[in-house]
């Protein structure tokens, strides 16, 4: 069933044009990797689609409600309860430890903060770094980070994870680990994951593949836009 | 080919006979290509001739096959100068991804290789899934992982290539065709 | 490096860095015109005759009296410090910017001392160019304002200059001190070509030594009135009360700014475990993890704070002290209080003290709007994943107030205290008055006067000044009223440095 669906989506910045009309469908659990060159729009069209950037043009539905017209309050709840975003780096605040930085999700959707606490507990246990809880960001590795912030984007159980270069600054090994990490939890969840990536190895996670090219969908072929029997389950 | 290197290798533990070495070289190197009888016993009489290696005691009554080998001071250092020899890293580019495109461009046009880069990439790319799938597994064993990500590596290099070399392919084609 | 190099580099920056050198000049205009100010009054020529003659071509007493002119010169070098303290959070803006690309610079194989140069080189010019401009309004106000009234007097000295040498002093000096403490300022980046990059160990919280040295300054300004009193050796009292005077007001003062971290350190601790929503933890968080932002953030403020907290409790000295003699001359029939000079003198006072909340407002601003402006990455990376940007405003406004109103209570408590300390109690001495029970004119003649005079035995009160809390409350609600528009300043700023562009420019 598609849950997320793009139709003809237009941005710009300036002059610039970074998306010239995308079309794409996210059904639910499946991982869809977006891949292309530097510059092709592969950051601006998660951004349109995880309704951090209005679209000049074009719609972004989920299940069936536009949310390009949604006030940016409402884009924002709809991204701390249904959506995960997760960048290449940074996005942990310095000045709280791991475990509040995963329970802030929670405590801003209202929960209290004991329950809040022990979510985030048990999801930083699920990435393994259990023992990093009251550290802060900079008294951690990147893949350490990583890991939290990713469990920060999972906390919520969110339907759709946004993930932009997540592997971008970590070595090959690590970047592996964390991805696997992801990929099984969004699987058990019935997570679907957006990825965004321009590894080959890193797309190779995904069910399947867009290519995008100056602010297009490549049709030669080149996206497996089909389901192969290893990838998908 | 290293055949004769092999075969030095192979006796500088100590004298052996044709049918011994035969056997040994298919135990270490088990996923070349065999060696036949013929060609170890050719392979030996070139090395006796520039007196590498040294016919050292026979046993006539059991025929010419019984015939043992030893490694003379001349065949040692051989050995010593080849092991210590850096090889040249990739001195021809040779492989048969890369020749089947250029052959494309030869006797067809742009499309005929770009169709052909294409289909080979999402070869590649779903074999790359596979592999990853296998690797991502929770059972996977390190023996697996290891064996996986060895092909993974390779893999990756070639789709990275087949990216750029579709990326380059049409002015590839005005090269070829002036 | 060729100085063209040089100029190039120095000059390689952002709006913001030219925002900094404009605000670094003008802050540098401000110090030179009160550092003139202060030099002109010094400058007065005493006239011949003894100690009591006065400057007669001059409208007010301040200038009149030689034995005024000292303090009134004091004053306005006091108004030097928050200007000065607004110069040092000019510095501070798009520092981390400018830090991050002078360690590029260093990563490039520029030297420790060439970055040094460059960064001076920076400071150096924009506050020469400040005190060269400030040279020119002081000489070009000088000339408009000089004029003389009816009665021949001048409202302000116009008719005196400063030494060359001392003008001299004023307008190369600045620059030279400002790039000093540039060059300090810059350690760390100096040091390593990675500049400020990661921040490993935790920080121990500040320990509650300032309570100490607040003390220490308070029992200073409480001894100076005994001292005074009881030493019988003039020479010593000369050097000793002075110095008393001043070691007691920096310690107060240094006193309640690092006090200030504390304070906020506390304050985070105290949120981090009782806050329920995540504004006041994200603010906790911050408050724990830099609590010297608010001592930095609010030196300039509290230091007012501190003048209008003196000032205010000398108001009730001296309100007291009319009250009290007043009633003194009733009770001997004669309707008379206090020479009034004081009082209006309080006014002149008062005016300082808002002008220098003022001034301290405008730092906290530009403090403010820096660190919103600097953690935009961090912001605009919680907007994205969903933290509503009214959840920021709120943490900012947590961390703005809440450290804010117990660091102005005290340091309006710790002002009137040292107030309080110089003068505990009204008093009025026993002794005899003449009065004049006729009109001016039998009374100024010496022929008639003798006949209407009487002489009044008065007894000696004494009376303690009441707590001037109304002025108080004054102060802490326009100091507090001074934060609240700066955080609303603050967060107009950002919905700006929340957009999403900034996730691209990392």
């Amino acid at each position: 069933m598609t849950q997320l669906q793009a139709r003809g989506v237009v941005r710009a910045y300036g002059p610039t044009p970074a998306l010239r009309g995308v079309t794409l469908d996210v059904t639910e659990g499946e991982i869809v990797a977006v891949t292309g060159p530097s510059g092709c729009g592969k950051s601006t069209l998660l951004h349109c689609l995880a309704g951090i950037l209005r679209p000049d043009a074009g719609e972004v539905s989920w299940r069936g409600h536009r949310i390009d017209h949604l006030s940016e309050a409402a884009r924002s709840r709809l991204r701390r309860t249904e959506f995960g975003v997760l960048f290449q780096f940074g996005q942990l605040v310095a000045e709280l430890t791991a475990a509040e930085n995963v329970a802030l999700p929670l405590l801003l959707a209202g929960t209290g903060r004991r329950e809040a606490r022990t979510a985030a507990l048990t999801w930083l246990e699920r990435f393994g770094v259990a023992e990093l809880a009251d550290l802060r960001p900079g008294e951690m590795s990147g893949g350490q980070q990583q890991r939290c912030a990713t469990a920060r984007a999972l906390v919520t159980e969110p339907r759709v994870l946004f993930a932009d270069e997540p592997t971008g600054a970590l070595d090959t090994l690590t970047g592996e680990q964390v991805l696997t990490q992801l990929v099984r939890l969004a699987r058990e969840q019935r997570t679907a994951v957006v990825l965004v990536t321009h590894e080959p190895r890193i797309a190779a996670y995904a069910d399947r593949e867009i290519v995008l090219r100056d602010g297009l969908v490549d049709h030669t072929g080149l996206g497996l836009d089909v389901p192969l029997a290893g990838g998908s389950r | 080919m290293s055949t004769p290197h092999v075969l030095l290798g192979l006796l500088a533990a100590g004298s052996r006979h044709g049918y011994e070495l035969k056997r040994a070289h298919d135990e270490r190197l088990p996923r070349a290509r065999p060696l036949a009888f013929g060609q170890v016993y050719a392979t030996l009489g070139r090395l006796e001739r520039d007196g590498l290696v040294a016919a050292a005691g026979q046993d006539r009554a059991a025929g010419p096959d019984r015939t043992a080998y030893a490694l003379t001071g001349e065949g040692r250092a051989t050995l010593d100068q080849w092991l210590s020899t850096v090889e040249p890293p990739m001195p021809y580019v040779a492989s048969t991804l890369f020749t089947k495109v250029v052959v494309a461009l030869l006797v067809a046009d742009v499309d005929r290789a770009r169709t052909y880069l294409i289909a080979q990439r999402a070869a590649h790319t779903a074999r790359l899934r596979e592999l990853t799938t296998v690797k991502a597994d929770p059972a996977a064993t390190l023996s697996d992982v290891v064996a996986a990500d060895f092909a993974i590596a390779h893999l990756d290099a070639d789709l990275r290539w087949l990216h750029a070399t579709l990326d380059r392919v049409a002015d590839w084609h005005r090269e070829v065709h002036p | 490096m060729r100085p063209a190099t040089l100029v190039r580099l120095a000059l390689a920056g952002t709006r913001t860095d030219t925002a900094r050198v404009v605000l670094t000049a003008l802050s540098a205009l401000l110090a030179t015109l009160a550092g003139l100010a202060a030099l002109t009054v010094l400058a007065i020529p005493k006239p011949a005759g003894n100690a009591w003659v006065e400057s007669e071509q001059y409208r007010n007493e301040l200038l009149r009296e030689p034995g005024l002119r000292g303090g009134t010169a004091f004053a306005l070098l006091l108004l030097t410090i928050p200007v000065l303290a607004l110069a040092g959070q000019c510095a501070r803006l798009g520092a981390p910017t400018r830090d991050r690309r002078l360690a590029g610079l260093r990563l490039a194989g520029a030297t420790p001392g060439q970055v040094t140069r460059l960064a001076v080189l920076e400071t150096g010019l924009a506050s020469l160019l400040g005190t060269f401009v400030g040279l020119g309004v002081y000489l070009a106000g000088r000339e408009l304002l000089h004029r003389r009234d009816g009665q021949g007097r001048l409202a302000l000295p116009t008719d005196v200059l400063p030494s060359v040498g001392a003008m001299a002093a004023v307008v190369l000096g600045l620059p030279v001190i400002a790039a000093l403490a540039t060059a300090v300022m810059l350690r760390t980046v100096t040091t390593s070509p990675l500049g400020v990059s990661r921040k490993a160990a935790r920080e121990r919280g500040p320990r509650p030594w300032a309570g100490v040295l607040i003390a220490l300054g308070l029992t200073c300004f409480a001894a100076i009135r005994p001292v005074l009193y009881q030493l019988d050796d003039e020479q010593v009292a000369r050097w000793l009360v002075p110095l008393m005077f001043v070691a007691g007001g920096l310690a107060a003062m240094i006193g309640v700014v690092i006090g200030t971290g504390w304070i906020s350190y506390t304050c985070g601790r105290l949120l981090r475990r009782y806050a329920r929503r995540p504004p006041a933890l994200l603010a906790a968080g911050r408050l724990m993890a830099d609590p010297w932002a608010g001592s930095r953030t609010f030196a300039a403020l509290l230091a007012a704070l501190i003048f209008g907290g003196g000032a205010a409790a000398l108001r009730a000295y001296f309100v007291a002290q009319d009250a009290l003699e007043r009633e003194q001359n009733q009770l001997d029939g004669v309707d008379r209080g206090a020479d009034p000079f004081y009082l209006s003198t309080m006014d002149l006072v008062d005016v300082a003290v808002g002008v220098a909340v003022l001034i301290a407002a405008g730092g906290l601003i530009v403090a403010l709007v820096e660190g919103i402006v600097s953690r935009r990455r961090a912001y605009s990376a919680l907007v994205a994943t969903g933290v509503p940007r009214g959840a920021l405003s709120r943490s900012i406004a947590w961390q703005a107030l809440t450290p804010a109103v117990p660091a102005i209570l005290l340091a309006l408590g710790v002002g009137t205290l040292l107030g309080r300390g110089l003068f505990p109690r009204a008093a009025t001495g026993a002794g005899s008055v003449a009065v004049c029970d006729a009109t001016a004119a039998l009374c100024d003649d010496p022929a008639t006067r003798d006949q209407y005079v009487r002489f009044v035995e008065t007894a000696g009160a004494e009376r303690v000044p009441d707590v001037p809390l109304e002025q108080l409350a004054w102060l802490g609600a326009g100091a507090l009223a001074a934060v609240l528009v700066t955080v609303g300043v603050g967060l107009l700023f950002l919905r700006v440095s929340t957009a999403v562009d900034e996730l691209r420019t990392a």
